[in-house]
C-alpha cells in the first residue's frame, strides 16, 4: 500500500492527444492529473512523461470526488507545424522519460480518388539482446498485453471474469518468464561484451547464448536466495566455472546491474490518443468512448522490440471524382457516336 | 402498237431536251445564288457537326480511341478497386475493440513490481523517492505479496476444478457488479 501511494504521488496521470491536421501540422493536447497537494512538486517538468514546456498553452483546475479528494488538472496545448517539430521537442525533453528515444511521423499520399495519411508515434527498444514478447504469447494473449488497463479491469470484472482472470494469470506467468529470459539474454550479451578481447572461447557471446536454459534452471532452483548466491558467486561459479567467475567477478556484475536498470527501468506510462483527418481506415490502437484512438504507452511494449503506435485514414478528392466521370462520361459518348455513324 | 410510238416520242423529246443547252444570260449571278443557298441550308447543321467533329474526331483515330477506352476502364478499375479496399478496412475496423472505462492505462500492480524489482536490484534505495521503510519490513511486504499471489493461484485452480463452484462464483460477480451499478 505505501508503494502504491508513492507511485501515485509522484506519478501523474498523463494522456496525450495528437490533433492531426491534412497538411502535416498537429495539435498536441496534454491532460495531466495528480494528486499531490504541494504545488510546487505538482506539475513538475521532470516529473512528466511527455515533452512539455513554457511555450504551450496552459488551463489549470481541480476536481473533488464524491469522498472529497481533490484531483488538481492541467490542460495544455500547442500547436506544431509539422512533425519535425515534435521530434524536437522529444529530443530536447527534460521530463521523466527522456532517455528514450521516440519520434513521430507523418505521410500523405495522394491516389487520385483519395489522400491517404499515416500518423505514428515510435518508441526505440531498449534491450540488445531480448526476445520478442511474440515468442512467449499466441494472439489473444497478445490482444491482452497490449490492451489498456481500463479494459483489462472491464473485462476481469465482467460477465466472464473467470475466463479473463485466467487469461491474466496466463499472460502474467508467460511474461514473468519472458523477463526473466531477456534478463538472462541481456546479462550474457553484456557480460561477453565486456569480456571480449580478455576471456577464452568458452564465455563468449555465442557459448553463453548457448548455455542461456541452463542459467535459467539455475536462477529457478535458487529463486528465493537468489541475490545472496549471486552476491557470494555461487551463481557465477556454477555456470562459468570457478576461475572464471573469479577473474570476471566485477563483469559480471557490471552486466547485472546493467539489465537490471535496463529491464526494470524507471519509464513512466502513459496514454496517447490521435485523432486523424477523415475516414479512418487503419490503426493498431483501441477506440475510447469518444471513438478517439488510444495506446498505452507502458515499457514492456518497447523492452525488445520498437512500439509503434499508427493510424491511417483518408480523405475523398472530390474534384478527381467529378474529373474522372466527366472524362468518362466524354470517352463513353465518343464510342457511342463511332457506333452510330458505323451502323 | 400504240406503246412503241409513245415511247419513241418520250425519247425524241429527252434526246431534244438533253442536246439544247440553256441560254444563260449571268453565269456569276447564279454562281452566287447557289453558294448563297447551299451555305444558308448548311448554317445551322454545320455548327453542330463541326463540334462533333472537332470533339470526337479522335474516334476515327485508331491508336488514340484505343488509348482513351483504356484509360477510361483503368479509372473505373482503380476506382472500385480503392473503394473495395477501403470498405474492407472500415469493415475490419468497426470490428475493433472499444474502451469504455476511460484512458487510464497505468497498472498500480504493475508499478509496484518493477519498483519492487527496482528496489531489490538498486542497493536497496529508491531513487527520486523519500521513503521510511525498513528492509525487515520491505522483506515481509515482499513475503506477503508471495504468500497472496500462491493463494490467489490455489484458489483459482480449485475453481476450475470445480464447475459448480465456478458457475456459483461467477452469479455472484455477476450480482456484484449489478448492485455496483444500481449504487
Amino acid at each position: 500500500m505505501i508503494l502504491m501511494m508513492v507511485v501515485s504521488c509522484n506519478e501523474p496521470e498523463t494522456v496525450v492527444t495528437n490533433f492531426v491536421h491534412p497538411d502535416g501540422s498537429v495539435t498536441r493536447k496534454i491532460e495531466i492529473k495528480s494528486i499531490e497537494s504541494d504545488i510546487n512538486k505538482r506539475f513538475k517538468t521532470s516529473d512528466l512523461q511527455v515533452p512539455f514546456d513554457s511555450t504551450w498553452r496552459l488551463k489549470d483546475s481541480c476536481e473533488i470526488n464524491k469522498k472529497g479528494d481533490t484531483t488538481w488538472v492541467r490542460r495544455a496545448e500547442k500547436e506544431f507545424n509539422n512533425i519535425d517539430e515534435i521530434n524536437l521537442a522529444y529530443k530536447s525533453d527534460s521530463g521523466s522519460n527522456k532517455a528514450y528515444s521516440r519520434h513521430a511521423g507523418f505521410k500523405k499520399r495522394f491516389k487520385w480518388f483519395n489522400s491517404e495519411y499515416r500518423f505514428s508515434e515510435r518508441i526505440e527498444k531498449i534491450l540488445a539482446f531480448g526476445y520478442p514478447v511474440k515468442d512467449f504469447l499466441n494472439n489473444e494473449e497478445l490482444l491482452y498485453f497490449y490492451s489498456p488497463e481500463s479494459l483489462k479491469q472491464e473485462k476481469e470484472n465482467g460477465p466472464d471474469s473467470l475466463k479473463y482472470k485466467a487469461l491474466s494469470d496466463s499472460v502474467k506467468n508467460k511474461t514473468d518468464k519472458w523477463t526473466i529470459k531477456n534478463f538472462i539474454s541481456e546479462w550474457t550479451g553484456e557480460f561477453s561484451k565486456l569480456t571480449q578481447g580478455k576471456a577464452g572461447q568458452d564465455i563468449s557471446r555465442e557459448s553463453l547464448k548457448a548455455r542461456e536454459a541452463e542459467l535459467e534452471q539455475i536462477i529457478a532452483e535458487n529463486d528465493k536466495k537468489f541475490d545472496s548466491l549471486w552476491a557470494n558467486g555461487v551463481i557465477l561459479k556454477k555456470f562459468i566455472g570457478e576461475t572464471n567467475a573469479l577473474r570476471y567477478k566485477s563483469e559480471a556484475d557490471s552486466a547485472m546491474k546493467l539489465a537490471e536498470s535496463i529491464i526494470f527501468n524507471d519509464f513512466k506510462d502513459y496514454s496517447l490518443r490521435i485523432v486523424m483527418p477523415g475516414k479512418l481506415i487503419g490503426t493498431n490502437g483501441f477506440s475510447d468512448s469518444s471513438q478517439i484512438l488510444l495506446w498505452p504507452v507502458n515499457s514492456d511494449y518497447f523492452l525488445t522490440e520498437p512500439y509503434e503506435m499508427w493510424a491511417e485514414s483518408k480523405i475523398p478528392n472530390r474534384w478527381a471524382w467529378i474529373v474522372s466521370g466527366l472524362f468518362l462520361v466524354f470517352v463513353v459518348t465518343g464510342v457511342i457516336i463511332r457506333v452510330i455513324k458505323k451502323g | 402498237m400504240t406503246m412503241k410510238p409513245e415511247s419513241e416520242k418520250y425519247n425524241k423529246v429527252l434526246n431534244i431536251l438533253r442536246n439544247s443547252n440553256p441560254i444563260l444570260k449571268s453565269t456569276k449571278d447564279i454562281e452566287k445564288e447557289v453558294i448563297k443557298r447551299i451555305s444558308m441550308s448548311k448554317q445551322p447543321g454545320c455548327n453542330l457537326t463541326d463540334v462533333i467533329d472537332f470533339l470526337f474526331g479522335w474516334v476515327y483515330i485508331g491508336w488514340v480511341r484505343r488509348s482513351l477506352v483504356t484509360a477510361s476502364v483503368f479509372l473505373v478499375l482503380v476506382f472500385v478497386w480503392q473503394q473495395g479496399v477501403m470498405l474492407k478496412q472500415i469493415n475490419f475496423l468497426s470490428r475493433q475493440i472499444i474502451v469504455t472505462g476511460g484512458e487510464t492505462v497505468n497498472s498500480p500492480a504493475r508499478q509496484v513490481e518493477k519498483l519492487l524489482m527496482r528496489y531489490k536490484s538498486s542497493g536497496r534505495s529508491f531513487p527520486s523517492q523519500s521513503i521510511t521503510i525498513s528492509e525487515k519490513q520491505m522483506k515481509e511486504l515482499l513475503d506477503s505479496v508471495n504468500d497472496l499471489k500462491i493463494k490467489y493461484k490455489d484458489l483459482m485452480n480449485l475453481i476450475e476444478e470445480d464447475p459448480e463452484l465456478k458457475k456459483y462464483i461467477e452469479n455472484k460477480l455477476i450480482e456484484n457488479n449489478r448492485s455496483k451499478i444500481k449504487l
